[in-house]
């Protein structure tokens, strides 16, 4: 086992026994039973179409499971600056980007989780239209993506400061920068607002998503706005491991 | 044989100087006492040796690797940091396991480790018990204990008796002593405590803002003054300091 799994294992065990990992995930499917009651009364009467029942349940489970990761992998570099813990790993002989990935990687069982949660939902609410498996596999591959990128911006945060606080604020600033617009009834579709559409991680990858389950449409005929997901998480990764060894130092900006 | 060798070592914080050309030398199984009031450079001299920070100025080897390989001296030195921070969720033996393992050892190899050291430092009957539940000279055992954990050539020990009651400082000093002479290990230990030093180092290096200023065996420094104390008062200009 290379030294990168070594920190993900046990930051994964930190996450999930004993720490805050099951209740994050207790109130997210506190959020998505209440939403999903709601999407099946609406669809009992007739207010809301099945397809769009299941494509709303993968939209929320989507923006809050990545919510969720950007709030695990903020805590991540500058959490263990606050609670003093982060010298003794840095006097390993593991290397900077092996904590950085395996930081990571531990923090993606976060969005892993959400996305487990969301299955049974989507499979109540998908039953007949062939629609579950198609949705739950798109949760999988586009809310993966958006997750690596913005839970690698949430670290790269946690990277350059000191403050939990301060990395925590940014990342769910930016979360609510990239989420609000998609829930704007008036962008329009054509010029800017389509140019708006396509550079937003999140807003492109839930058009994306909803062409394929409402509205039908083939895995290929829209793949160009998976773009903006696609550069955002391999570019945030590249980043973070380009700038590891900056980033993961005993205080931020101090050599 | 030298196991530290630091040559003209400094630390600039913008305008500030926490360190400036320090220089010195130390052999396998000493055991050297780092002292000065507080400021004076002790913790950056540490965080510098354990490759933690980087230097301005100056080069430095620890157990024979120079210090362009930060990574091979983390292999070889064990540090008990000051006011180190424990993972409270974790039990003992889950840390200490962590620890060997990201040293390199298997499952099987770190689970032997973390029992062997819990047991060597008083705590294997805590084992199992969440590192909450430990008093602070329990945490700082279980500090010293993962300072040990890859069997060190050098140990850094940064203020291990900080808070400590007279009996854990006893006990933590008896453990230094034994690292030193079973191990074979050089430690350096950084304290405000003279006592402390008088009765487990060999040999002391006086720091005060950055700047050396005494190294050597204690039986020198102290002939010059009559104590270490008055050494220490001398050399610093500090009062009430025991």
């Amino acid at each position: 086992m290379t030294r990168w799994t070594v920190v993900a294992e046990q930051e994964s065990r930190d996450l999930w026994i004993g720490g805050r990992g099951p209740v994050l995930v207790f109130g997210f499917s506190v959020l998505l039973s209440a939403m999903t009651y709601l999407a099946a009364t609406n669809q009992a009467m007739n207010f809301l179409e099945q397809r769009e029942a299941v494509n709303l349940t993968v939209q929320v489970g989507l923006a809050v499971g990545v919510l969720l990761t950007v709030v695990v992998s903020a805590d991540a570099i500058s959490g263990e600056r606050e609670r003093g813990t982060f010298e003794a790993l840095l006097l390993t002989p593991v290397s900077r980007r092996a904590i950085v990935v395996g930081k990571l990687a531990a923090a993606m069982t976060m969005w892993l989780a959400c996305l487990a949660v969301t299955l049974p939902y989507l499979w109540v609410l998908g039953r007949g239209v062939a629609g579950a498996g198609q949705a739950a596999l798109l949760a999988l591959t586009v809310g993966t993506l958006v997750a690596v990128g913005l839970g690698g911006i949430g670290m790269l945060f946690s990277g350059w400061t000191n403050s939990n606080k301060t990395s925590l604020a940014g990342g769910l600033l930016l979360l609510l920068v990239l989420f609000a617009p998609t829930q704007l009834p008036a962008l329009p579709r054509t010029g800017f607002g389509q140019v708006l559409t396509r550079i937003n991680p999140i807003g492109s990858a839930l058009h994306y998503v909803s062409q394929i389950l409402v509205g039908r449409r083939g895995w290929t005929n829209d793949l160009s706005y998976l773009a903006a997901p696609v550069v955002v998480a391999l570019v945030v990764v590249a980043v973070l491991i380009a700038a590891g060894p900056r980033l993961v130092r005993l205080t931020a900006g101090l050599r | 044989m030298a196991t530290i060798e630091a040559i003209g070592l400094s630390k600039r914080y913008g305008a500030r100087n926490a360190l400036d050309g320090l220089t010195f030398a130390a052999d396998a199984g000493e055991v050297i006492g780092l002292l000065g009031p507080n400021g004076a450079g002790k913790t950056t001299t540490i965080r510098l040796l354990t490759t933690i920070l980087e230097p301005t100025g100056g080069t430095f080897a620890v157990a024979g690797v120079p210090s362009d390989q930060p990574h091979r001296i983390r292999r070889r030195i064990g540090v008990l940091p000051e006011s180190a921070g424990y993972p409270a969720r974790q039990t003992g033996a889950e840390y200490l396991r962590y620890a060997a393992r990201l040293f390199g050892s298997s499952r099987h190899d770190a689970r032997a480790v973390a029992g062997r050291l819990l047991t060597d430092v008083g705590l294997g009957d805590r084992a199992g018990a969440r590192i909450s539940t430990y008093s602070r000279g329990m945490k700082q055992r279980l500090g010293i204990a993962r300072a040990l954990v890859n069997d060190p050539a050098v140990v850094f020990l940064d203020e291990p008796t900080l808070g400590l009651d007279p009996a854990g400082q006893r006990e933590i000093l008896s453990t230094i002593a034994a690292i030193a002479e079973r191990r074979g290990a050089t430690v350096v230990l950084s304290t405000h405590t003279l006592t402390e030093v008088e009765q487990v180092s060999g040999s002391v290096l006086i720091l005060d803002h950055g700047r050396l200023r005494a190294a050597g065996p204690l039986a020198g420094i102290v002939a010059g003054a009559g104590s270490l104390s008055a050494a220490f008062l001398d050399l610093t200009g500090e009062s009430g300091h025991d």
